[in-house]
């Protein structure tokens, strides 16, 4: 088999995945999205090095980059263990097919060089670099560090793979890039000069930029060299068995008839790989707020706090509730043709989403820090949550038919499961709707005015719940054909 | 014998294409019923009208006098194992049993005792494996999926290509399991096959499906095997 066949196989899978199947808004969508972040990178190739210039005055800004850069490399590679994965998965029809294994990994490996997180560098660094050369740097050694920089990220790249998924590395590059931001934050250590020396290095010394290029092929080699022992299909090729873990779940007994539900959930979300994702996430809104109460433009625009306040509590809420159905979509056939009512099954998801909203709450009292004021938002913002926010959410969900494969993490921008058009609408409501809420009483009568009809709106959707969930109901029988039919669909 | 299962004027479409066309078909309560066909013939999805997966385009069927598209009442006395979409696989053999269980109104002690009746089906491959159900063997999985299908009672079990998949010892087992079902609990089965000599030997009444329509229907004797043999050599 030859590369010219590879490439077809790629082409042809690139142009048949589910991407290319959505609807013509969704991909207008998604290319006004790369081209976001795409210019957003470009942007600030160009803008960072007069950022430097501007805030540090009296230093050299590239110094400064270099910096700073081993923030990126840290970054990268934690951002990568979450969203990279090794593409082995197609490879299986190969290895019955007379084609030599080495050709196979060689191109899998070279394909991965092709992936979003190595281009978004390329046009980051490119600009950069053209920047440099124009503020009169030398440009042959610009190039050199250029190359190296290159360099570094694909090493990154092949050095994820190799860490494979290992947890421990993670955490220890975490708890390193925390520690780091946290001692420089407080003045105590400040790593950035140290490590700076290093990536000047590669523009001040120049042949410094050998170890990186020798970095990334001995990186490469290396993982050639696992692939090519593991290229079995009990090997690299199977999918990670995980070991069995159990929990008492027994507490939950106490929500009667829903136990059921709320323990299958449970299990769930903790025994597959995409829906651990997204607790991750949700726990990343958390720190949403922090965006907005640091800043003093926010103070006199409350109607942004209130915006903000949702999102704290309602990170669980909204990355797992816009997924509802979808999540039981493996299984789907079981649930229907089961003994189970749909008012339980919606009910419990509810319970699931309003437990998530309550214990985001919890987790948020720290931010009593920044004043009452800015606590009474979020506990309103909780209300406005559990009372509306996940009616809301639950009905958008009837809407999505998008199956999930629960142990598959979803991938950076390949990743259209479960968003369409209508979601998009949906959500509308779901931001706009705590703002307009807040802002009508605060500019009719005060800031507490406002504060108060939110958490209301949330009481009132608590007292009509089962009205809401009768309606809801409805939609979901109406659909369930359809839904039916979307799930068992081959992904 | 009271009729369990009625179908009347059922018909299923894909636009223009007609893939089930059955005029009418009743069932006995306790009868094993057996559905043989050629790939494509709308054994599946006489099942899934059957269980109201997909919307018939004409005609009903009803389960014990409750037309199944219209009302849910089937489902506390109906269950089925179609295909490993049936399972949740992320749960361990046992978890999910009681969880099928608790669907069910069966309590663990009810489930622990109906699984103790299949210890040898089983073949001590199945419970305290602390695997989950996604890591099990095709065969495996099948095993725990008819099993779960038979918790709580159900008065009419619907299997899809039971014997499918299953070595030879289950495969005999899992004929008795059946053949128990139906003569001593009185429990309606419905199973379909590609193999003929399990169905013939199983169900006392075979019935033909050729591209969505009823082609023969046998009460099963000594030569229904043969019978069945000639037709599909054509």
């Amino acid at each position: 088999m030859t590369t010219k066949q590879f490439l077809s196989l790629e082409w042809k899978q690139f142009r048949r995945s589910s991407f290319f199947e959505k609807g013509l808004a969704i991909k207008i969508l998604m290319i006004l999205g790369a081209l976001y972040f795409g210019g957003l990178a470009i942007l600030a190739g160009i803008g960072v090095f007069f950022i430097f210039k501007k805030a540090i005055p009296d230093q050299d800004p590239f110094t400064l980059i270099n910096n700073y850069m081993i923030y990126w490399v840290m970054g990268d590679l934690a951002l990568r263990y979450f969203m990279q994965q090794l593409p082995v998965m197609n490879i299986k029809p190969m290895l019955l097919l007379p084609i030599k294994r080495q050709s196979v990994i060689q191109f899998l490996l070279l394909k991965t060089s092709f992936s979003f997180f190595n281009i978004l560098p390329l046009l980051f660094f490119i600009p950069l670099t053209i920047v440099l050369m124009v503020q009169g740097y030398n440009p042959l050694m610009a190039v050199l560090w250029f190359v190296s920089i290159l360099a570094i990220s694909f090493s990154i790249n092949f050095l994820n793979f190799i860490l494979n998924k290992n947890t421990t590395a993670f955490y220890f590059v975490i708890a390193l890039l925390a520690s780091f931001i946290g001692l420089q934050y407080f003045n105590i250590f400040d790593i950035t000069p140290y490590t700076g020396v290093f990536f000047n290095s590669f523009y001040e010394v120049g042949f410094t930029a050998l170890l990186p290029i020798a970095l990334v092929i001995f990186l490469f080699k290396m993982n050639y060299k696992l692939l090519r022992k593991n290229f079995y299909v009990d090997g690299a090729v199977q999918a990670k068995k995980e070991k069995f873990k159990n929990y008492n779940l027994e507490f939950l007994n106490r929500f009667g008839t829903l136990a059921t539900f709320l323990k299958n959930d449970v299990k769930m979300i903790t025994r597959n790989a995409r829906p651990k994702q997204v607790l991750l996430m949700s726990f990343l809104f958390l720190f949403y707020g922090l965006i907005f109460f640091t800043q003093d433009t926010y103070k006199n625009m409350p109607v942004f706090l209130a915006f903000a306040a949702i999102f704290v509590s309602g990170g669980f809420l909204i990355t797992f509730g816009q997924l509802v159905p979808s999540w039981d979509s493996e299984y789907y056939k079981l649930m229907m043709s089961q003994n189970v009512s749909y008012k339980k099954y919606l009910e419990s998801k509810w319970l699931l989403m309003v437990i998530g909203c309550a214990v985001s709450f919890v987790l948020s009292t720290p931010y009593i820090y920044f004043g009452w004021d800015i606590y009474a938002m979020i506990a309103a913002g909780a209300s406005f949550n559990i009372g509306l926010n996940s009616f809301i959410t639950l009905y958008g969900g009837a809407l999505n038919r998008v199956p999930i494969e629960l142990n598959q993490k979803a991938k950076a921008f390949s990743n259209t499961q479960g968003f369409n058009p209508t979601q998009l609408l949906i959500s509308l409501p779901k931001i706009l709707g705590p703002m307009i809420i807040f802002y009508v009483p605060y500019k009719l009568i005060n800031f507490n005015a406002g504060i108060i009809a939110l958490a209301l709106s949330g009481v009132l959707g608590i007292v009509f719940k089962s009205y809401f969930l009768k309606i809801i109901e409805n939609l979901y029988q109406k659909n369930k054909y359809k839904t039916i039919s979307a799930f068992s669909e081959k992904k | 014998m009271e009729t369990i299962i009625k179908v009347q004027n059922l018909s299923k479409s894909y636009k223009a294409d007609k893939v089930l066309d059955i005029e009418a078909l009743d069932i006995p309560k306790g009868q094993s019923f057996g559905l043989v066909g050629n790939n494509g013939a709308g054994k599946t999805t006489f099942f899934s009208l059957l269980l109201d997966l997909i919307q018939p385009t004409t005609g009903h069927i009803e389960n014990n006098g409750i037309i199944v598209s219209e009302n849910e009442d089937w489902k506390p006395y109906t269950s089925s194992f179609i295909d490993e979409s049936f399972l949740i696989g992320y749960l361990t053999a046992e978890e999910y049993f009681y969880f099928i269980g608790d669907l069910r109104n069966t309590s663990k002690a009810e489930v622990d005792e109906l699984l103790a009746e299949f210890a040898d089906f089983f073949h001590g491959e199945i419970l305290n494996q602390k695997k989950y159900l996604r890591d099990l063997s095709k065969g495996n999985q099948k095993k725990a999926g008819i099993v779960a299908a038979l918790i709580g009672n159900p008065e009419v079990v619907i299997l899809d290509e039971p014997f499918a998949n299953l070595d030879p010892t289950t495969q005999i087992r899992l004929k008795k399991i059946i053949k128990d079902l139906s003569a001593q609990k009185n429990v309606t089965v419905l199973v379909s096959s590609h193999d003929l000599m399990h169905v013939t030997e199983v169900c006392e009444r075979v019935v033909v499906l050729d591209k969505g329509q009823v082609v023969k229907d046998i009460y099963t004797s000594e030569a229904t095997l043969k019978e069945l043999e000639l037709y599909f050599e054509r």
